[in-house]
């Protein structure tokens, strides 16, 4: 099935894209801040680097065990990926608008933090950082 | 939805138990499957893939369970459909591989359907697919 997508902003030919899942991303979501309720482990990070997404904000689902929950925000960061997770406790996991109204930054890889995204942030911050820092990088 | 290749890990009067990084990749060729994963049990994991799969049972992970128990939610709506349902602790398999929810993970949560047939919390992974599948058999 397609998974619902809301643009939640758009800027300088960049959007801010939301889904439940980051299984939602395809052709349509290149170059965009994804944002979305998906964990970010090992997988979302394949899915990540594959779709060509500019950025992905994602929920941290606790960390778990070897820090599988956020192991995507490493794999972003070795393709220059900005990439960040709101913590578990802060919004609803599965749930793409939660993460991005809801969401608290947990963890930043270092290509989000060289846009300003820190630990602590709201999603809703950390994502317009992302966008204004695509837009400026212009890739 | 995304593909996958599914590992069959066990097949029993034409039920399987199947392994899959997501449940995104579930689709009608799971009807006959309990499907673990390495997905979060979030809602959107019953409504938009297990549910419309119409797959038999399902084992994720429950995301260090998070606000409002949204790590586990599925569970209760897929109880509603009769469909067993259970998930590991995030700190006993890794999220996103589903093979370490089979192997190494370590039931948190079940619901009402899955305890019926057999599942516990405390349980491995493991033994509780083998319970449903014993269960929908």
């Amino acid at each position: 099935m397609a998974e619902k997508k809301t643009i939640a902003k758009e800027a300088g030919g960049r959007k801010i894209i939301i889904a439940d899942s980051a299984a939602a991303m395809d052709e349509s979501t290149k170059g965009a801040v994804f944002v979305d309720g998906s964990h970010c482990g090992i997988n979302v990070g394949e899915m990540t680097i594959h779709s060509g997404v500019g950025a992905m904000i994602g929920n941290d689902a606790g960390m778990g065990k070897n820090d599988a929950g956020i192991a995507a925000l490493k794999m972003c960061d070795e393709k220059g990926i900005p990439a960040a997770a709101v913590a578990a406790m802060s919004a609803k996991i599965g749930d793409g608008m939660s993460t991005y109204e809801q969401g608290k930054i947990s963890v930043a890889n270092k290509a989000a933090q060289k846009f300003g995204v820190s630990a602590g942030m709201s999603a809703k911050e950390a994502a317009d950082k992302l966008l204004e820092g695509l837009i400026k990088s212009g890739k | 939805m995304t593909h996958e290749v599914h590992k069959v890990v066990k097949e029993s009067g034409g039920f399987r138990i199947v392994i899959a990084n997501s449940a995104t990749s579930v689709s009608g060729d799971n009807k006959n499957d309990i499907v673990v994963d390495g997905s979060h049990c979030g809602a959107n994991i019953a409504t938009d893939y297990i549910l419309p799969a119409g797959a038999r049972g399902m084992i994720g992970n429950d995301a260090g369970i998070g606000l409002e128990n949204a790590g586990i939610a599925s569970l209760k709506m897929l109880e509603t459909k009769g469909v067993p349902a259970a998930a590991v602790a995030a700190m006993s398999a890794e999220i996103g591989v589903g093979q370490s929810t089979y192997d190494d993970g370590v039931i948190s949560a079940a619901n009402e359907v899955a305890k019926k047939m057999g599942v516990a919390v405390g349980m491995t992974a493991k033994e509780a697919a083998a319970k449903m599948l014993e269960g929908i058999s």
